[in-house]
């Protein structure tokens, strides 16, 4: 659909497992390919993504009413920039909720907003049934399974549950690389922006790397 | 369908009549009963700023208006009145209405009645059912309990919730659950019914710019208040009185 624009929602049931490395990477694909993306970080106690995008990222308490508009509301605007929510595990129920009750699947699209949902599980087995659960909530939405390459396999046991197989059956994929230790230590630098990099890289020359003033 | 009267009312201010009205004006809408309104809240008029198409202000005390609502019943193509009784006038209402010989119609079957008591949560308000009880003998008698403002009923002191409420052992209870201050407040300055404010509309049809988050709420809440009104069965209360009295 041209013109349309994106709303990409990282969520997992629970901490730990890559959600705000994953909003960070989209959040600077988007700036790469010249947005300015609207960015939630709904982890008003770690703040994580918002301390990557000091400037831009908006922090929401989503037990606050005014934030819960401020986030839904500014999803479903009717606006040509992309936006990527990540879910604080803690508020997962309440942000699904939400996107429930304000029917925000139908609000969004008929703005042109495609809403697109990235689900991590790990290797719990009721983080495969929170994803079936998820998806079958908002039949209408895009639903992403995200591998973490950097999780190990399940043990046998989960790998039996019926969450697990539809999960792994389900077609829309997205598999996150495990990153070698050398980049993983890089990217923990707050001050490291991975578009500012992609643009002016370290050059053969020694310069300094782009790193945010 | 009988002529119905639907009466909204309280001896005490601020139980959330009006919101109850609205909520009803709703699922009567939604549930595709016609219905007119009429807004005792005389000269100002609560319900007629939401509703203000079906909406007619009376003064109930004068001969004039009651004609205006009595006398038109059998006339009128619509068949189900919603009468909003200002704060504090709802014994006097219902003495007017046994004086003018209503209440004899009703026993005769020319008209059905329904009664919505909408009780707060003070001794005075619970002290009102055995006063209000007697008018609704062998009439579709609704208990509201309102927790549109947070309302505690009594509940943790079970001796005196069952003093006040064994007065309407037959009384079917209704329950409207708590609606987000904000929501409410967006909702009633927007000044149109909930259904609009849900769909995100003003009061000329077009489209408003209600949040969205603050519609959900409102969706969600009116969700509920159909369920209840569904689980009472207040359709089948509208048309065939007697079938469905007793308690749910």
């Amino acid at each position: 659909m041209p013109g349309a624009s994106h709303a990409g929602i990282v969520a997992s049931l629970h901490g730990r497992t890559g959600k705000t490395l994953l909003a960070r990477a989209l959040v600077d694909y988007f700036i790469l390919s010249g947005g300015r993306p609207y960015i939630f970080d709904t982890d008003a106690i770690e703040r994580r993504l918002h301390a990557l995008f000091p400037s831009a990222a908006h922090v929401v308490d989503l037990t606050i009413v005014r934030d819960q508009m401020a986030l839904f509301d500014t999803l479903a605007k009717p606006l040509s920039e992309m936006r990527v929510v990540d879910v604080a595990y803690y508020s997962f129920t309440k942000f699904f909720e939400l996107m429930r009750s304000t029917d925000f699947i139908l609000e969004a699209q008929s703005h042109d907003i495609i809403p697109v949902i990235f689900f991590i599980p790990d290797r719990n087995a009721d983080s495969f049934e929170a994803g079936v659960v998820l998806r079958d909530s908002f039949p209408d939405c895009r639903f992403i399974v995200v591998e973490n390459a950097f999780f190990k396999k399940p043990n046998r046991h989960v790998k039996q549950r019926l969450a697990y197989k539809v999960m792994r059956a389900h077609n829309r994929r997205y598999i996150m690389p495990k990153l070698a230790d050398s980049v993983v230590e890089a990217l923990e630098d707050r001050n490291l922006s991975i578009s500012d990099f992609m643009q002016q890289p370290i050059s053969s020359g020694g310069d300094a790397p782009a790193v945010r003033s | 369908m009988k002529p119905v009267v639907i009466l909204v009312g309280a001896d005490k201010g601020g139980v959330g009549k009006t919101t109850l009205a609205r909520t009803l004006l709703d699922y009567l809408a939604a549930r595709n009963t016609p219905a007119r309104a009429f807004d005792s809240e005389f000269p100002r008029g609560a319900l007629k700023r939401f509703h203000p198409k079906m909406t007619e202000i009376i003064d109930l005390e004068t001969a004039a208006d009651q004609i205006k609502v009595i006398d038109t019943l059998s006339t009128s193509d619509v068949k189900v009145s919603v009468i909003d009784v200002r704060a504090g006038l709802l014994s006097d209402t219902l003495k007017t209405f046994t004086e003018v010989g209503f209440f004899d119609l009703v026993n005769a079957g020319e008209f059905n009645f329904i009664l919505f008591h909408v009780i707060g949560p003070s001794i005075a308000s619970l002290e009102e059912i055995g006063e209000i009880r007697p008018y609704a003998a062998g009439r579709e008698y609704l208990l509201v309990k309102n927790f549109i403002n947070e309302t505690s009923f009594f509940e943790w002191n079970p001796q005196l919730h069952k003093r006040y409420f064994k007065l309407a052992m037959d009384a079917v209870e209704v329950t409207i659950p708590k609606l987000n201050e904000m929501a409410f407040e967006q909702a009633e300055l927007a000044g149109v019914p909930f259904s609009a404010f849900v769909a995100n509309r003003d009061a000329d049809g077009q489209t408003a710019n209600n949040s969205l988050v603050l519609r959900g709420y409102v969706r969600s809440w009116m969700n509920q208040a159909t369920s209840e009104y569904d689980r009472i069965g207040l359709i089948d209360r509208l048309s065939d009185r007697g079938v469905t009295t007793q308690a749910a």
